[in-house]
C-alpha cells in the first residue's frame, strides 16, 4: 500500500499537516517516536503556559490583600509542584485526545515508532517499510547541547523532577529562558540567568528587550553573561559577586532534530534547507517547522504545514513569507508582529513611532496590571502600520488586532478610527493610532 | 499546476462575448501576455491575453460560441508539466478538474492590459470610483485595503480596474504596484512589433489618462449621432465691454477672459433650450432634463485633455466664473483635480482657438448632448451700414447628439448664444430673474 503522505513528527507542523491532509483526501500516516503533539503540547508551549499560570496566580494571591481580600497569609504560601504538574498533565491530556480524535475523524493513521527515511518514497518504522508519494519531515528541534555545565537538564526533563531546584541556573537565550526564570522567581525560588549572549531575545524590538531587562532587574533576577562570568562548581562568579546554583537548566538556542536517513538532504546551518513550498533538495520530501530553521514558533510551523499540503496538491504558496506574531509569556507578556524599529531603519523606510504606556489605561489600572506599553510603527507616506510591539498582561492576545490590521494593510488612521470598547486594555490601540 | 483562466470582466456591465478567432492550440506553449483569443463583446472586439505562461491544456468553445463572463476559457498547465501529458490529462477530464488541483485565483494582470470601451466619467483623472449617473445604481465599491486605496489615488489608478489577489479578491498594495508596472511597460508587444519598434517606430505605453481619453472619445462617437454646426459672430461690443470691465476691475487685480462671458451666454440660452442640457436614457426610453447647469471646460495639460466642471454656472457672476476658472486651470496643470471637479457636467465648452484653429468639430462629452467650440478671435472685414469695416470675428462651432437635438433646435440655441455675445448688455437683461 502506498500512502500519499507520510509525516514524521507530530508537533504543530506534523499534526496540523496530518489533519489537513486527511481533510483533503490524502491517504496519510503520521509517525512519532514519543508523543502526540510534539514539544509544543508535551513540554513546550502548553505545559509551560499552564505552569506559568500557576506561578502568576501565586503572585496574585500574594497581593490579594491589596484588592481587599483579607485572611491570606502571604508568608504561608508555598508552591505545590506535584499539584501544578497534575493540572498541567490534565490540560495536555485533553489537548492530546483532541488531536487523536481529529486524526481518526479524518482517516489519518498514527504509528508510535522511530522512523527512518530510506528513500524519497520509503520510510521504515516499527520494522516495516512504508511506501509514500510524499514525505514531510516535522521532527522539530531541541536545545543545542552545551559544554559549559555538567549534568544540565533541559525543559523536557524538568517535568520528571520530584522536587524543583531552589536556585536554578538558567543557561541559554530566548523567550523560554525568561519565562522559566520568572516562573522560578514567582514561586519563590532564586533563579539566575546566564545568557549565552545579549540581547536576551534576539528577534524582539529593542524596546521590548530593554523593557524586559529592566523588569528582570526590578524583580531582582540576576542576568549574567557567559563572557563576564567565571563558572565554578555550584557557583558563578560575575563582576565580583557570587551566585550559587543547585541545578542547571539548558535553554540554549535550538538545533534541528534530524530523523535517521539513508539519503542526503541539503542542510543550511544544520537545518534542513527548503524552498518557498517547503520542499527539500529531494523532490517529494518536505520539511516544516523548527527542523527547517525558518521559524521557531508553533503557529508558524502549523502555517508552513498547511502550505506543504497545498504544495502537494499543486497550489503554490504566496511569494512572501507570511508574518506571524512572536509571543513571550513573561510577566507581563511581550508580543510583537511585523518589523522592528531597527529592521525599518535598515530598510531606509521613513517612519514614525506612536508609543503609549499602559499607566493611563483604565482597565489595566483597575486590574492592577498597568505595567507595559504599546508601540505602533508606521511609514510616513500612507501611514501603513509596519510593526506593533506590546508589553502588557495579556499582550499575547492583544497582538491579534495588529495581526489582522496588518494582514489587511491597515494604517495608523484605521486604528484611531475604529471604536474600541471602554474600558478595555485594547483601547491602547486607539491611543496609538492617528487621527486623520 | 493547472490554472483555469476564466473569461474576465473586461468592461462594466459586460456579460458575455463571442469567440471570433482562437490564436492558440492545445499543447501550445504560451507566454504571459500572449493573445489567446479574439472576442467580440457588445462594446468592443478585443484580444484576450493570457495571464500566465504555460501550456494550453484545454480550450473551451469554438468560433462563434458565446462565452459568459466567469466561464472557463482555457486551462493552462503551468511549470514543469510537459505538453503531451497535459493534453492527455485534458482529454481525460474535459470538465473542470477538481477544486483542489487548480489555482482559481483572479485574473492577475489581465484586465489592466485590455483596452475596453468601459463606462466611466467623461474624463476622470483616474481617481478611484466612478461617478454614478443620475439614475444609475451606484457601482459597488471595490474591496481593497486602506493602503491600496491611498496608493491608487496617489498613482491616479482607478482601483476598480485592478484585479485583487487578496482574500475574496481584495486589492492589495502589491496589486497596485503590479498594475502600475504593467500599465507602464509594453507587455502586449509581439516579438515582431518589438523588432519593428527598434527600427522605424517607437512605442510608448498609454498613460492612464490617455487610456481614459481614448475610451471616452470612442464611446462618444460610438454612442451618439454627432451633428455639427458652425457660425461666426461679430463681437466688437463684447471686446469693448470686456476691456472696460477689466479696466474697472484692474485695481482689484481681476482680469476676465472671454470665457466667463461665453459661459454666461450659454447658461442663459440653455434655460430656453433645455434639450441641450439633457441626457438621452435609451435603456429606459426617456430624456433626463437637468435643472442645473454644470459647464465642463476642456483644458489642455501636459498629460492630455481634462474637462473640469464649473458647478451651477448659471448662478455665478462673471467674476466668480473667472475665479473658478483660474482655480480649475491651476489644479489641472498640477494634476490636482478631484473626482468631484470632473464629474456631473451637463454641457461642455472647448476653446481650441486659444491654441489655434478657426473651426473644429468637437466631440461631445458623452452622455452630455452638446458641446460648444470657440475658435480664434480675429479682425476681419465686415459689412456694416453698407460699408466695409473692421470687425472682431469669433468663429464658433457646435456638436450635438442628433438623436435628441434636431438641427432647428440647435440653430435656435446658437442664435440666442450669439445674440448674447453680440450684445453683452443683454447678459444683464435677465440677471436676477428666473427666465
Amino acid at each position: 500500500m502506498t500512502y500519499d503522505l507520510i509525516i514524521i513528527g507530530s508537533g504543530p507542523a506534523g499534526y496540523v499537516a496530518a489533519i489537513r491532509a486527511g481533510q483533503t483526501g490524502l491517504k496519510t500516516l503520521i509517525i512519532d517516536r514519543k508523543y502526540v503533539g510534539g514539544m509544543c503540547l508535551n513540554w513546550g508551549c502548553i505545559p509551560t503556559k499552564s505552569l506559568l499560570e500557576s506561578a502568576k496566580m501565586m503572585k496574585k494571591v500574594r497581593s490579594a490583600h491589596e484588592f481587599g481580600i483579607a485572611g491570606i497569609q502571604a508568608d504561608q504560601l508555598s508552591f505545590d509542584w506535584p499539584q501544578a504538574l497534575k493540572r498541567t498533565n490534565q490540560v495536555v491530556a485533553k489537548l492530546t485526545r483532541g488531536i487523536e480524535y481529529l486524526w481518526k475523524k479524518n482517516g489519518v493513521e498514527f504509528l508510535k515508532a522511530e522512523a527512518k527515511i530510506l528513500s524519497a518514497t520509503q520510510v521504515q518504522a516499527d520494522k516495516r517499510i512504508f511506501e509514500a508519494k510524499n514525505i514531510l519531515i516535522a521532527t522539530g528541534s531541541r536545545p543545542a547541547s552545551q559544554e559549559l555545565f555538567e549534568g544540565s537538564i533541559d525543559l523536557e526533563d524538568l517535568y520528571s523532577l520530584k522536587e524543583l531546584p531552589k536556585a536554578p541556573l538558567l543557561y541559554g537565550r530566548g523567550g523560554h529562558l525568561i519565562e522559566l526564570a520568572q516562573f522560578f522567581a514567582l514561586i519563590g525560588s532564586n533563579p539566575v540567568i546566564i545568557a549565552a549572549d545579549l540581547p536576551l531575545i534576539p528577534p524582539l524590538d529593542e524596546a521590548l528587550e530593554s523593557f524586559i531587562q529592566r523588569k528582570l532587574k526590578k524583580d531582582k533576577i540576576p542576568v549574567l553573561t557567559v563572557a563576564e562570568s567565571q563558572i565554578k562548581k555550584g557557583m558563578i562568579l560575575s563582576k565580583g559577586q557570587e551566585y550559587p546554583f543547585d541545578k542547571v537548566l539548558n535553554v540554549s538556542y535550538r538545533a534541528a532534530v534530524l530523523p535517521p536517513m539513508d539519503l542526503e538532504l541539503e542542510l543550511d546551518n544544520g537545518y534542513i534547507k527548503t524552498d518557498r513550498s517547503h520542499e527539500t533538495s529531494v523532490k517529494g520530501i518536505y520539511a516544516a517547522g523548527d527542523v527547517s530553521g525558518k521559524s521557531f514558533v508553533a503557529h508558524a510551523a502549523s502555517a508552513q504545514a498547511m502550505e506543504v499540503i497545498e504544495a502537494i496538491q499543486g497550489i503554490a504558496p504566496p511569494q512572501e513569507q507570511r508574518r506571524y506574531p512572536i509571543n513571550i509569556y513573561t510577566d507581563p507578556e511581550l508580543a510583537q508582529i511585523g518589523l522592528t524599529e531597527s529592521q525599518i531603519k535598515a530598510q531606509g523606510i521613513p517612519y514614525e513611532v506612536n508609543q503609549h504606556p499602559l499607566t493611563a489605561n483604565a482597565k489595566a489600572l483597575a486590574e492592577g496590571s498597568s505595567e507595559g506599553f504599546i508601540r505602533v510603527l508606521y511609514e510616513t507616506k500612507y501611514h501603513q502600520v509596519l510593526g506593533v510591539q506590546i508589553a502588557a498582561e495579556h499582550a499575547t492576545d492583544l497582538i491579534s488586532e495588529a495581526g489582522i490590521l496588518m494582514e489587511l494593510e491597515g494604517t495608523s488612521y484605521d486604528l484611531a478610527r475604529t471604536i474600541h470598547a471602554h474600558p478595555t486594555v485594547a483601547e491602547i490601540y486607539m491611543d496609538a493610532g492617528e487621527v486623520e | 499546476m493547472r490554472y483555469i483562466f476564466k473569461f474576465p470582466d473586461i468592461g462594466e456591465g459586460l456579460e458575455e462575448g463571442k469567440i471570433i478567432e482562437w490564436y492558440v492550440e492545445k499543447g501550445q506553449s504560451i507566454e504571459s501576455g500572449d493573445p489567446l483569443v479574439k472576442m467580440e463583446t457588445d462594446k468592443v472586439v478585443t484580444d484576450i491575453p493570457s495571464p500566465k505562461a504555460g501550456i494550453i491544456a484545454v480550450r473551451y468553445g469554438g468560433i462563434g460560441d458565446t462565452i459568459k463572463v466567469g466561464s472557463a476559457l482555457v486551462e493552462i498547465d503551468i511549470q514543469g508539466v510537459d505538453g503531451e501529458a497535459a493534453v492527455a490529462q485534458a482529454k481525460e477530464q474535459p470538465e473542470a478538474p477538481s477544486k483542489e488541483a487548480v489555482d482559481e485565483e483572479g485574473f492577475a494582470g489581465v484586465v489592466g492590459t485590455i483596452e475596453v470601451a468601459g463606462d466611466g466619467a467623461y474624463l476622470p483623472s483616474g481617481d478611484e470610483g466612478r461617478p454614478a449617473k443620475a439614475d444609475a445604481p451606484k457601482a459597488r465599491k471595490a474591496l481593497a485595503t486602506p493602503v491600496a486605496r491611498a496608493m491608487a489615488k496617489d498613482y491616479g489608478i482607478d482601483i476598480n480596474e485592478v484585479t485583487g489577489t487578496g482574500p475574496a479578491g481584495r486589492v492589495m498594495k502589491k496589486d497596485i504596484e503590479t498594475f502600475s508596472k504593467s500599465s507602464a511597460s509594453p507587455k502586449m508587444q509581439s516579438p515582431m512589433s518589438a523588432a519593428l519598434a527598434q527600427e522605424r517606430t517607437r512605442t510608448e505605453p498609454l498613460s492612464q489618462i490617455r487610456k481614459t481619453i481614448a475610451r471616452n472619445m470612442l464611446r462618444s462617437k460610438q454612442n451618439t449621432a454627432h451633428m455639427s454646426i458652425m457660425d461666426e459672430v461679430e463681437v466688437s461690443e463684447l471686446v469693448a465691454a470686456r476691456a472696460r470691465i477689466n479696466e474697472a476691475l484692474a485695481e482689484k487685480g481681476i482680469r476676465l477672459s472671454y470665457l466667463p462671458f461665453i459661459i454666461k451666454a450659454i447658461t442663459m440660452a440653455l434655460k430656453d433650450h433645455p434639450l441641450l442640457n439633457a441626457e438621452l436614457d435609451m435603456e429606459n426610453e426617456r430624456i433626463i432634463y437637468k435643472n442645473y447647469y454644470n459647464i465642463g471646460i476642456a483644458m489642455d495639460t501636459a498629460e492630455g485633455l481634462v474637462v473640469p466642471v464649473i458647478k451651477d454656472a448659471d448662478g455665478k457672476s462673471l467674476i466668480q466664473l473667472a475665479k473658478e476658472l483660474s482655480s480649475l486651470i491651476e489644479k489641472a496643470q498640477e494634476r490636482k483635480l478631484s473626482l468631484d471637479d470632473l464629474r456631473d457636467g451637463t454641457f461642455s465648452i472647448t476653446s481650441y482657438g486659444s491654441i489655434g484653429g478657426y473651426f473644429a468639430v468637437p466631440v461631445i462629452a458623452y452622455p452630455q448632448v452638446a458641446i460648444f467650440g470657440i475658435g480664434r478671435l480675429s479682425e476681419k472685414p465686415i459689412v456694416k451700414n453698407h460699408e466695409i469695416a473692421i470687425g472682431q470675428i469669433l468663429p464658433i462651432s457646435m456638436s450635438v447628439d442628433h438623436r435628441i437635438v434636431d438641427g432647428a433646435e440647435v440653430s435656435r440655441f446658437l442664435n440666442d448664444v450669439l445674440a448674447y455675445l453680440k450684445e453683452p448688455l443683454l447678459l444683464l437683461a435677465h440677471e436676477g430673474g428666473t427666465q
